[in-house]
């Protein structure tokens, strides 16, 4: 993903860093490290004992393997293939029978994915999911982009990078692939792909992948349809973003093609649902004619509303996973570093303002003391 | 003896509910909560589940009968398993939303704790 390195170390996340690497004033920052203890748990295990005895009581009265089927569960498989010329009735169920169940359920995903969107929204818009920040990076930390570097920059910039303690200079985004770095260097970690062996084994199964989730929903016959092919296409999508980095899905996985593409799955599926109404008198009839069970256009408006659940479980998932691995790093500041930079600075003047008050009666220490301070003071601002 | 898989999902949903319970660690939470979303999707496959039954498609009936025959037949109920379908694209959703108000969490207060996340308190 993208490099860390472009946080001010300001802003480190509190996980996994070192608790003291920025400062040398011996202060160490309140890590929120896990200490996990367990919260009262005997309570917890009463109450969970209370519910397993009531879930134990429960289930020992439902009804066992050897009980007849629900009423409504016969009427699926009666009507399955006559009203809907489906052979598979758990498809009829979802798409045909309990249509108007997986119309809600369809709409309880909008809702949870513009949930993410909003939650994990940037505090500016953007185009990409990944890489804005990065994108100008070279030509902006060079004094002239169309010069090679020189000498003079080089170490400047190197001198940059080791007073930022970082690994590398932060105008560098890593190697490409990994494949012709050295072994033990920190290519793996740093680069955009995977090694060429990961690569290969996602160029033969991906074809494989999407034929698969393609099929499962061209073919209505297939239990479920539009859900697990929606979630096959995301998995497709994550693959090539695993296996060959960013720059690769950038064209696709964008914010305002996956959104518009969402919405037109979603307005598909209540247009699909609506027309029953008008054409049929019922909310998700079917108002298609059926073809021949076990074609690609049997199932009438099932098909179509499987097809279109395919569009908006895909593209839904997708956004839902790359808003949350894009999430910006916007910590907010630690307040007791502020308050605390903030009385050590009045300190500082209180101390310089003493010894030039007491001038006179304290002689050589006072003086020097201060510009020892001041010294400091910038440096150790120049850090964070 | 189908009582031990609505057993084993009722234990499945109990470990769950104690990691939300005695747990203050927000992802440890959520994964407690995605345990009892597990837990009935155990719960309701075993409760389509028949004796000898054959899984609900109508194709390929056995020789001398019709496919009207097989839909009365010994059949795993269809209606259970789509609520099962149903359940797993909500729980993903549910777990998405979960887990990016946690990220968002714990870049604000800077702590998965939620006990140190003290402003909701009345």
């Amino acid at each position: 993903m993208q490099p860390p390195d472009r946080q001010p170390p300001d802003r480190q996340p509190f996980a996994g860093q070192p608790p003291d690497r920025q400062r040398t004033d011996g202060r160490a920052r309140q890590e929120a490290t896990e200490h996990e203890p367990i919260h009262r748990p005997w309570l917890g295990t009463l109450i969970v004992a209370g519910m397993a005895a009531a879930l134990a009581a429960a289930m020992a009265g439902i009804p066992r393997e050897h009980a007849a089927l629900p009423a409504i569960a016969r009427y699926a498989l009666e009507v399955a293939l006559p009203k809907w010329g489906l052979t598979e009735p758990v498809n009829e169920v979802v798409y045909g029978t309990r249509g108007f169940d997986t119309f809600g359920e369809t709409f309880l995903l909008l809702a949870a994915i513009i949930s993410v969107v909003l939650i994990t929204r940037p505090r500016e818009s953007r185009r990409g999911y990944f890489g804005e920040e990065t994108a100008a990076g070279r030509e902006q930390s060079e004094s002239d982009p169309a010069e090679p570097d020189d000498a003079r920059e080089d170490a400047a910039r190197s001198a940059e990078g080791q007073e930022q303690d970082e690994r590398r200079p932060a105008d560098q985004a890593g190697p490409r692939t990994p494949d012709q770095t050295p072994l033990g260097s920190a290519a793996p970690e740093t680069a955009e792909a995977m090694t060429v062996v990961v690569r290969t084994a996602i160029r033969v199964a991906l074809p494989i992948l999407a034929v698969a989730g393609l099929y499962l929903v061209a073919w209505g016959y297939s239990p479920g349809g539009g859900f697990p092919g929606g979630a096959v296409i995301m998995g497709v999508i994550l693959l090539v973003y695993a296996g060959f980095g960013h720059r690769r899905i950038s064209r696709i996985a964008r914010p305002g093609l996956l959104e518009a593409i969402e919405i037109a799955g979603a307005a598909a599926i209540i247009l699909t649902e609506l027309l029953g109404l008008v054409l049929k008198g019922s909310f998700s009839a079917n108002w298609l004619p059926l073809a021949a069970p076990q074609t690609i256009l049997s199932g009438g408006i099932a098909q179509l509303f499987s097809a279109s659940e395919l569009i908006e479980v895909g593209t839904g998932l997708t956004i839902a996973v790359f808003a949350l691995l894009a999430m910006e790093h916007d910590w907010t500041p630690d307040e007791q570093d502020v308050s605390r930079e903030d009385s050590e600075a009045s300190e500082n003047s209180g101390t310089a303002g003493d010894s030039e008050n007491t001038d006179g009666s304290e002689g050589s220490a006072g003086p020097e003391s201060g510009s020892g301070e001041a010294g400091d003071r910038p440096r150790g601002r120049s850090r964070r | 003896m189908i009582l031990a898989n609505y057993l084993t999902s009722a234990a499945v949903f109990c470990i769950g509910l104690y990691a939300v319970l005695t747990r203050r660690n927000m992802i440890k939470m959520v994964m407690g909560l995605s345990l009892m979303e597990a837990s009935t999707y155990l719960f309701m496959l075993s409760l389509a589940y028949r004796a000898g039954s054959t899984a609900p498609v109508l194709l390929s009936p056995p020789p001398g009968e019709s496919t009207r025959a097989l839909a009365h037949g010994n059949v795993a109920d269809p209606v259970l398993q789509n609520f099962c379908l149903t359940a797993v694209v909500i729980g993903v959703a549910v777990t998405a939303v979960f887990l990016s108000v946690v990220v968002r969490i714990a870049q604000h207060y800077r702590t998965l704790d939620s006990d140190k996340v003290r402003e909701m308190r009345g």
